[in-house]
């Protein structure tokens, strides 16, 4: 194949990623998930898993170099469960460069921005054009304005963030790793969106 | 020193942080205290054995100056940076006496410059502290070994033109015209520095005294692989990093002196966007950098966000890149803060080059290496990966990346950093990064799913303790890496991340296009500064699409300048030559991206295939699914049908139950009745037989009649003759008339009566007639 050679590295995420589509859904009861949190420095990615996962939340949690990771089950009403298998990765620009190796074969990309900063706004759209452009076509994709608890410092109205989503097909919610506010249902409605292997 | 008594006091009383003040994890607690002993062993082991080493060295005695003088070829290598032509020697903290003037005059430029702020500056940060005071003979064999070091470097260098590391490795990949014009830039550098350092290797030779040097060198290896100690570290390490003879004088002043002024930016050398995104970053990093420790208190800090920012004013290529706070923070905690600065450039700049640049190129580069690796040494694990979905460097990228901080133990960590530091390249971080997995790779093997392996690796990883089998693990069991060979690897791997790479900034660039040339003329007038800088700082890296562009447009500049300070007859042919350049670059690119959507297309409809082939496999299932569902019905039909089957018999059987039951009941009765019968027949054979002894009595009883009868009778024959047999009979014959009829009145009167019925005259007529009858009848019979 022309394109393997000349993209040899994609070309082997591409197989990989069919890989984990299919080992993915386990069955139908019991998914099996790769999400990956993309977004700007310090909107707070690593506070939101922290807190769906460990229910904590540290105000001075670590920079996350590279991009770390954490699982997670959840049970949905209908008995299904889903496991997810977060990566959160490192919010500086220049590690937009190793960003791929972690959302090659997600089948969510999670898209944070913080809503006292129109900048990382505008970098969450900069991920979801990538995502558009790189990630798997039927990758489900949430944009989520955090630090909603400050909401007097609020600089990106939610009916900005509502929009783009909308146009961008994304499910749109606002949480505070802070306060808990959404994050659960962050991931409930995830898992709700999730295409379910058709049941035989 | 002060940090550190205030980071010592608070780690008596906080007992969630080890023995360097770093948090511990909750779940690590336990095993930290258990191998704190250990620790402390180890410690007091290897304080003994550098001891008596430094002691020995001490007594061997001191190397010859010259050595001293060998670092002169340092400062061409730094001062590149700096752009300063002539090389100075580096006296800053060393003691040979020619630096004081070679000093002054090589930093005359920057001197001027800041003179007035700096002197205040300087005042205030005073950070700095040589190696010496603490012992002589460390201070001789630690320069020693770093004019060996530094050798080495040095030839590395030749060939490589220079400090810069964007320019190697932009070259394959980049545009032409930037190479050219680094390459004018760096010439008369690069003989400069080759020229000098060859002969100062001739003269290394010649003094070194070969046969002490080697045992000396293995001795040290041997002691830096079981550790250092503490007291020692934060200077050793300076020392195998070479900071004195990296170190300008006043340079880090004259950076922090900069960061004072960057309102004015008339002296701010990089581009003040890209300063101002490093400082927004470096504060957003500087509360996230080992939150909590003791020593960076505002004061700590401060000094992280100093020597953060001299760092990215320092070397803009890299400017500032996550990880970079957590490796200035560690050695804060080691050392002086200009101290710490030299020590973190030469760590960034030489044994992590093109690690942490805009394109992170080679360290992405290494994680191809070390998958490669990775297949050589544990197919095994590999293969299990493999099948799990789980990529290697999904892993690796974060050890190396942050050189293993927060990723393993800290006890760890400084071994390893001593190690890494030591040998002044990359081979320790492959080896400790093989060694952990040579450690936990059996326990991964048996995982089942993709994030059970990783989190599992990642808490096995957590909680290695045990540094020193760590350590020995890596460095004995993986000789095989070497530095050659990862060099070798690195180079075979590096085109395919130069290519990706590329192709992405293409896809940028034709994004761009409409406003390229625009801004590229825009650039031309407007922004006289890149070229200065670009001699300043010989240029950054071309790897980012905006770098790329600023460079090409430097290029044009470099033009514009040379014709303005001399002619103007050639601009035109020079401009034309230019403008062909850009067409045909962006000719190329089109070209690229055309290829590229050809391939995408490609891929496309191959996609479009593989879903065709998925409707016919869905209609299939939903057929399948069909007949399943009738095979279903038929299924529940028949098994309605064995129900009803069921329930029929089941009334049948009840009904079997109920005459069953009737049955039983009237054989019950019967069996009553037979009794009963039985009873009455037994009553009947009881009667019978009472009746029989009636009849025999009866029977008795009339033969004693017929006998007194006859006796009578007898005795009425004797009277009539005799009288006395008279009168007996008529007294007898009184008699005997009642007993007659006592016998007649019972109930079996009738019998008696029957047995008498044969005979004639008993019935009827009185006793009293018959009876003179019978007896007259009778009378003939005796």
């Amino acid at each position: 194949m022309g394109c393997s050679s000349s993209l040899p590295d994609r070309n082997s995420g591409r197989l990989s990623g069919l890989n984990s589509e299919n080992s993915g859904a386990t069955d139908a009861k019991n998914l099996r998930v790769k999400l990956v949190l993309l977004g700007d420095s310090g909107v707070g990615k690593s506070c939101i898993v922290l807190r769906f996962v460990r229910g904590q939340f540290d105000p001075t949690s670590k920079v996350t170099i590279g991009a770390s990771f954490l699982s997670q089950t959840i049970a949905l009403q209908d008995s299904t469960t889903v496991k997810f298998e977060i990566w959160d990765t490192a919010g500086q620009e220049r590690y937009a460069a190793l960003a791929p190796l972690y959302y090659r074969g997600a089948s969510v990309a999670v898209v944070v921005y913080d809503i006292t900063s129109p900048e990382s706004f505008q970098k969450a759209q900069y991920w979801v054009k990538e995502l558009q452009k790189h990630g798997s076509p039927d990758m489900v994709m949430a944009l989520v304005g955090n630090k909603a608890d400050l909401l007097e410092n609020r600089e990106v109205s939610d009916q900005d963030g509502m929009e783009y989503a909308e146009k961008n097909r994304m499910f749109f919610i606002e949480t505070s790793a802070k306060t808990a506010d959404n994050i659960n249902q962050l991931f409930e409605e995830i898992a709700k969106r999730l295409p379910r292997p058709a049941s035989s | 020193m002060t940090e550190k008594k205030a980071f010592h006091l608070l780690q008596v009383l906080e007992p969630r942080r080890d023995a360097y003040g770093f948090a511990l994890r909750p779940q690590h607690v336990q095993r930290y205290r258990e191998y704190s002993n250990i620790y402390k062993e180890e410690e007091e082991e290897r304080s003994d054995k550098w001891r008596v080493f430094l002691e020995q060295q001490s007594e061997s005695g001191n190397l010859p100056s010259l050595e001293e003088e060998k670092k002169e070829k340092q400062p061409t290598e730094v001062s590149e940076q700096k752009s300063n032509t002539s090389p100075k020697s580096v006296g800053e903290g060393d003691d040979t006496s020619v630096e004081p003037t070679t000093d002054s005059s090589a930093e005359g430029n920057f001197e001027k410059e800041v003179e007035s702020t700096k002197e205040l500056k300087a005042r205030k940060v005073q950070k700095w502290a040589n190696i010496r005071p603490v012992l002589g003979a460390i201070e001789n064999m630690m320069s020693f070994r770093v004019k060996k070091i530094k050798k080495m470097e040095d030839e590395r260098q030749t060939l490589r033109d220079g400090q810069l590391p964007p320019v190697e490795e932009t070259g394959p990949s980049g545009g032409t015209s930037e190479d050219d014009n680094e390459e004018e830039i760096i010439v008369d550098k690069v003989s400069n520095g080759s020229g000098k350092s060859s002969t100062e290797e001739v003269i290394s030779t010649k003094e070194a005294p070969p046969k002490s040097f080697f045992s000396w060198k293995e001795e040290l290896e041997c002691l830096v692989r079981g550790g250092l100690p503490k007291d020692l570290r934060g200077e050793l390490w300076q020392a195998f990093v070479g900071v004195r003879t990296r170190r300008m004088e006043r340079y880090y002043q004259d950076l922090l002196a900069l960061e004072g002024d960057s309102g004015g930016g008339e002296l701010v050398d990089e581009p003040s966007g890209a300063s101002k995104k490093w400082r927004k970053q470096i504060e957003k990093d500087i509360p996230r950098t080992f939150p909590g420790h003791p020593a960076l208190d505002e004061h700590g800090r401060n000094s992280l966000r100093r020597l953060l920012l001299a760092y990215a004013r320092h070397n803009p290529s890299v400017g500032y890149c996550q990880a970079m706070n957590f490796f200035a923070g560690l050695l804060l905690l080691l050392m002086p803060e200009e101290n710490a600065f030299w020590t973190l450039v030469g760590i960034i700049e030489e044994y992590f080059e093109g690690y942490f640049t805009e394109e992170m190129i080679e360290s992405q580069v290494d994680q191809l290496v070390f998958e490669e690796l990775m297949r050589e040494r544990f197919p095994k694990l590999v293969n299990h990966l493999d099948y799990l979905g789980v990529q290697v460097a999904w892993i690796s990228g974060p050890w190396f990346l942050s050189i293993f901080i927060n990723m393993i133990p800290w006890e760890s960590v400084l071994r390893v950093w001593d190690v890494i530091l030591f040998e002044g390249n990359r081979v320790m971080l492959f080896r400790t990064a093989l060694a952990l997995m040579e450690l936990y790779g059996p326990a991964i093997v048996t995982t089942k799913d993709a994030g059970d392996a990783i989190t599992l690796l990642q808490s096995l990883a957590g909680s290695t303790f045990d540094s020193s089998q760590l350590v020995l693990t890596a460095c004995m069991g993986f000789l095989a890496v070497t530095e050659a060979r990862l060099q070798e690897l690195q180079e075979k791997h590096r085109p395919a991340v130069l290519e990706v790479i590329e192709e992405r900034t293409r896809k940028g660039r034709v994004f761009k296009d409409s406003k390229g040339l625009a801004s590229k003329l825009y650039s031309f007038k407007h922004d006289p500064e890149p070229l200065i800088e670009e001699k300043l700082h010989k240029a950054e890296s071309e790897d980012t699409p905006v770098d790329a562009d600023r460079s090409h447009s430097s290029n044009l500049e470099e033009f514009l300048a040379g014709d303005d300070s001399e002619v103007d007859s050639v601009p035109d042919l020079q401009e034309q030559v230019v403008w062909l350049k850009v067409e045909l670059c962006t000719l190329l690119e089109e070209k690229r991206s055309a290829v590229l959507r050809a391939e995408e297309l490609e891929t496309a409809l191959m996609e479009l295939v593989k879903q065709d082939n998925r409707l016919q496999l869905s209609a299939r299932v939903e057929q399948l699914e069909r007949e399943v569902a009738e095979l279903r019905q038929a299924l529940a039909d028949k098994r309605e049908q064995e129900a009803q089957m069921i329930q029929v018999l089941m009334r049948v059987e009840q009904e079997q139950k109920l005459t069953e039951d009737a049955r039983i009941s009237a054989e019950h009765d019967l069996a009553a009745q037979k009794y009963a019968v039985h009873v009455l027949q037994e009553k009947y054979e009881k009667a019978m037989a009472s009746l029989g002894q009636m009849e025999k009595r009866v029977v008795m009883a009339e033969s004693m009649l017929e006998a007194t009868l006859q006796y009578e009778s007898g005795q009425n024959k004797a009277l009539s003759s005799p009288r006395a047999a008279v009168a007996r009979n008529q007294g007898s014959s009184q008699e005997t008339p009642p007993k007659r009829l006592s016998i007649l009145s019972r109930p079996f009167g009738l019998g008696w009566r029957d047995r008498n019925k044969g005979k004639p005259d008993e019935p009827g007529s009185g006793h009293s007639s018959p009876l003179p009858k019978e007896t007259s009848g009778q009378e003939p019979e005796h």
